[in-house]
C-alpha cells in the first residue's frame, strides 16, 4: 500500500500541504493576471486535487529506481523525465479544463487558463513532481533503515536463541548420558579408549561453548565442531556411523552463524543413522557458487521410521536464523525421500576480508 | 538370606556396543545370572528372545526398526523386562507394561544389582502364585498415553515382522480374532481383534465405518447410498466397503 495513504494522519497532512501550494499558485496567477477569485478557484482547485493524486505516482517511479542501486546519471534522468512528463500532463489537463469551463459555462473574459497560467502550472508542476519524488525517496530510505533495524534485531534474537539452544544441546542430557555410559563401559576393558573419549567430549563441549558466544565463525570451525560431535557419537555407534565431507574452494573461509549446521548434524544421527540397523553415512558438502555458500547435509533414513518430535525444531531454528541474515538470498530446502534425507542451506558467501571493506 | 536364589537367564538388547559391553561386565559379576544372548536391534531381539525364552531381558528403548516397547508388544510370552535407557520420559509407560524396573544410563553397578534383585523377587512371587502375565500386545495398547496414537502397526509373519506406518494403511477388516490390514496392495493378518487396534488409532484419520471395518479416511473417494440406511464407501482405488448407519454418523462427524 502507498505509504502516504496509510492511516488517517498522513493523507490529511498531504492534503494540507497541497492547500498551501494552492494558495501560493493562486497568488502567483493573480499577480500576473488579477481576476475574480471564484473563477480562479473553480479552475485551480480541481487541478490541484488532480495533481496531488498524480504526485503519488512518484512512489512507483522511486521504487523502480532504488537510490542504492541506480547510477546517479540514470537517477537524474529518471527524476527529470518523470517530472517533465507529469508537468506536461498537468498543463494539458489544465488547458482542457480551462477551455471546458469557458465553452460550457461561458466564463467571462477574465477566465483562468491563459498561457501565463499554464506556464505557471507547467513550471510548478515539474518542480512539485521532483519534490514529490524527493519526498518519496526520503520515505523509502526511512522505511529501509527501519526494516534493516528490524532485521538486525530479529537476527540478534535468533542468535541469542540459538546460543541458548546450543547451551542446552551441549547439556543435551541424552547425548551426555549416553556418552558417559560409553565412557563407563570403556573404562573397564579399554581405559585408553575411555580417556580418548573423555578428551573428545571435553573438546566438543569447549568448542561449542566458545563458538556459541561469537557472532560469526568460519565454516571450517563449524565443521570442526560437527566432526567432534560425530567422533563422540562414533564411539557409541561404532562402524554404523561414518562421516564424509566435500568442501569446495573458498567454502571453509566463509563466515556463518555459529552452530548453524549442528542441529542438522544431530538430527542426521538421531533420526537417520540411529534408526537403521546398518547405520549409514552423514555427508556434508559445501561450495561457493555465484557469491552464495551452499551447504548440503545428507543422511540415510529408515523409510518405516515414524516422524519423531524434535526433528522439526532444529530445522525451524536453522530457517529462522538464515532468514534473519537476509531473507532475499538465504534458503533452506528440505528433500525427504524414502531412504534419504537432505537439507540444503543457501546463504551469502562472505569472509572476513570482504567484511572489512564493507564495514569501513 | 533364606530366600531361594533363582537362576536367571538374561538377554541384553541394545544397539550400542559399549552399552552392551557395560551390561555384560556387570552381569558377569552377578551371581546366578547367566547371559545367554545379546542383540543389537529390535528384529534380532524378537527372534532371539523367541528362541531362547530367557527369564530376563535388559531392553533399550530407542533402537532401529523396532523400539523396546514394540519388541515387548510382539512377544507372545514376555519375560521379565528391565528397561535400560538414557531417557526418563518412558518410565511411566514402562511400568504400565509391567516392566520390573527402569534403569537409567549411565548405569551404576549397584543400580543394576537392585534391578536384578527385584527380578528375583518377582520370579519368586510368580512361582508361588503362578500369576499369569498379560500378553505384550494388550499391555502395549494399555500403555499408550491418552492423546497419543499408534504411529505404525506391527505384524508378525512367521519369523518376520512387517512394520506398517499408519499413513500407509488403507483399511483394516475384522477376521474373527484377527485383523486384516490392507496396505499398498497387500493384506497383513495381525493376531489382534479389530477393536483393540482401532482403539489405538488416531480417530482423526481412522473411522470405524462398520462393525467389521476401520477406514483410513484419506483413502475415501465418495459415499453412495446403497439401500435405506446403508451406504457403501467407494475408495480412491475403486474398492467398496460397507458403511453402517453408526459408521456413517461417525464419518459425517469427522468430515
Amino acid at each position: 500500500m502507498h505509504p502516504i495513504l496509510m492511516g488517517r494522519l498522513r493523507p490529511a497532512l498531504y492534503l494540507a500541504a497541497w492547500a498551501g501550494i494552492g494558495l501560493l499558485l493562486g497568488a502567483m496567477a493573480q499577480a500576473v493576471h488579477p481576476r475574480t477569485l471564484g473563477h480562479l478557484a473553480l479552475w485551480l482547485v480541481p487541478l490541484l486535487l488532480f495533481y496531488a493524486f498524480v504526485c503519488l505516482s512518484a512512489w512507483w517511479v522511486c521504487r523502480a529506481n532504488p537510490l542504492a542501486t541506480t547510477r546517479p546519471d540514470r537517477l537524474a534522468l529518471a527524476i527529470v523525465s518523470a517530472s517533465v512528463q507529469a508537468g506536461v500532463v498537468w498543463v494539458i489537463v489544465g488547458a482542457l479544463w480551462g477551455a471546458l469551463l469557458q465553452h460550457r459555462w461561458n466564463l467571462p473574459p477574465d477566465r483562468p487558463g491563459t498561457m501565463r497560467d499554464l506556464l505557471i502550472l507547467g513550471v510548478s508542476g515539474v518542480v512539485l513532481y521532483a519534490e514529490s519524488m524527493a519526498g518519496h525517496y526520503f520515505l523509502l530510505t526511512a522505511e529501509a533503515s527501519r526494516d534493516a533495524e528490524r532485521r538486525v534485531f530479529a537476527s540478534q534474537v535468533a542468535a541469542r536463541e540459538a546460543e541458548l539452544r546450543a547451551l542446552r544441546a551441549q547439556l543435551n542430557p541424552h547425548f551426555l548420558f549416553n556418552s558417559l555410559n560409553s565412557i563407563s563401559a570403556l573404562a573397564g576393558a579399554e581405559p585408553e579408549a575411555a580417556r580418548h573419549m573423555c578428551g573428545l567430549l571435553g573438546d566438543f563441549l569447549r568448542a561449542s561453548l566458545g563458538l556459541g558466544a561469537r557472532e560469526r565463525v568460519a565454516f571450517a570451525e563449524e565443521l570442526g565442531l560437527a566432526e567432534l560431535y560425530l567422533a563422540v557419537e562414533q564411539v557409541r555407534f561404532g562402524e554404523r556411523l561414518t562421516f564424509q565431507k566435500q568442501i569446495g574452494p573458498g567454502a571453509a573461509e566463509c563466515l556463518v552463524p555459529p552452530l548453524l549446521i549442528q542441529p542438522l548434524i544431530e538430527n542426521a544421527v538421531k533420526h537417520g543413522v540411529a534408526d537403521r540397523i546398518e547405520g549409514g553415512t552423514v555427508r556434508v558438502e559445501a561450495q561457493v557458487r555465484d557469491g552464495l555458500l551452499e551447504i548440503l547435509v545428507e543422511n540415510p533414513r529408515d523409510p518405516e521410521a515414524p516422524a519423531r518430535r524434535g526433528q522439526g525444531l532444529g530445522l525451524e531454528n536453522v530457517r529462522q536464523r538464515l532468514a534473519a541474515l537476509d531473507p532475499r538470498v538465504t534458503r533452506v530446502d528440505v528433500f525427504r525421500e524414502a531412504e534419504m534425507f537432505r537439507v540444503r542451506l543457501v546463504l551469502p558467501a562472505t569472509n572476513g576480508r570482504e567484511n572489512d571493506i564493507h564495514g569501513r | 538370606m533364606a530366600a531361594e536364589v533363582f537362576r536367571i537367564r538374561a538377554v541384553i538388547v541394545d544397539d550400542e556396543a559399549p552399552a552392551r559391553a557395560l551390561l555384560r561386565e556387570y552381569l558377569a559379576a552377578e551371581p546366578g545370572v547367566e547371559l545367554v544372548g545379546e542383540c543389537a536391534n529390535g528384529f534380532e531381539a524378537l527372534k532371539r528372545i523367541g528362541e531362547l525364552s530367557p527369564d530376563l531381558v535388559l531392553l533399550d528403548v530407542q533402537m532401529p526398526k523396532l523400539d523396546g516397547f514394540e519388541v515387548l508388544e510382539l512377544l507372545e510370552v514376555p519375560p521379565a523386562v528391565v528397561f535400560v535407557t538414557a531417557y526418563d520420559e518412558y518410565a511411566l509407560k514402562a511400568f504400565e507394561v509391567h516392566a520390573v524396573d527402569y534403569v537409567m544410563k549411565p548405569i551404576r553397578r549397584e543400580r543394576l544389582a537392585e534391578a536384578i534383585r527385584q527380578v528375583r523377587e518377582r520370579m519368586g512371587a510368580e512361582k508361588s502364585s503362578s500369576a499369569r502375565q498379560p500378553s505384550g500386545s494388550t499391555l502395549g495398547a494399555a500403555a499408550r498415553a491418552p492423546g497419543s496414537h499408534l504411529e505404525r502397526l506391527l505384524v508378525k509373519d512367521g519369523a518376520n515382522v512387517h512394520v506398517i506406518p499408519v499413513e500407509r494403511v488403507d483399511w483394516i477388516e475384522a477376521q474373527d480374532d484377527y485383523s486384516g490390514i490392507r496396505s499398498e496392495g497387500k493384506t497383513f493378518l495381525k493376531a489382534q481383534p479389530l477393536g483393540e487396534i482401532a482403539a489405538g488409532l488416531d480417530p482423526a484419520r481412522f473411522v470405524r465405518v462398520h462393525r467389521s471395518c476401520v477406514l483410513n479416511v484419506e483413502r475415501l473417494a465418495r459415499l453412495e447410498l446403497y439401500a435405506k440406511d446403508s451406504r457403501v464407501a467407494i475408495l480412491k482405488d475403486g474398492k467398496e466397503l460397507p458403511v453402517s448407519r453408526a459408521g456413517y454418523a461417525r464419518l459425517k462427524e469427522l468430515l
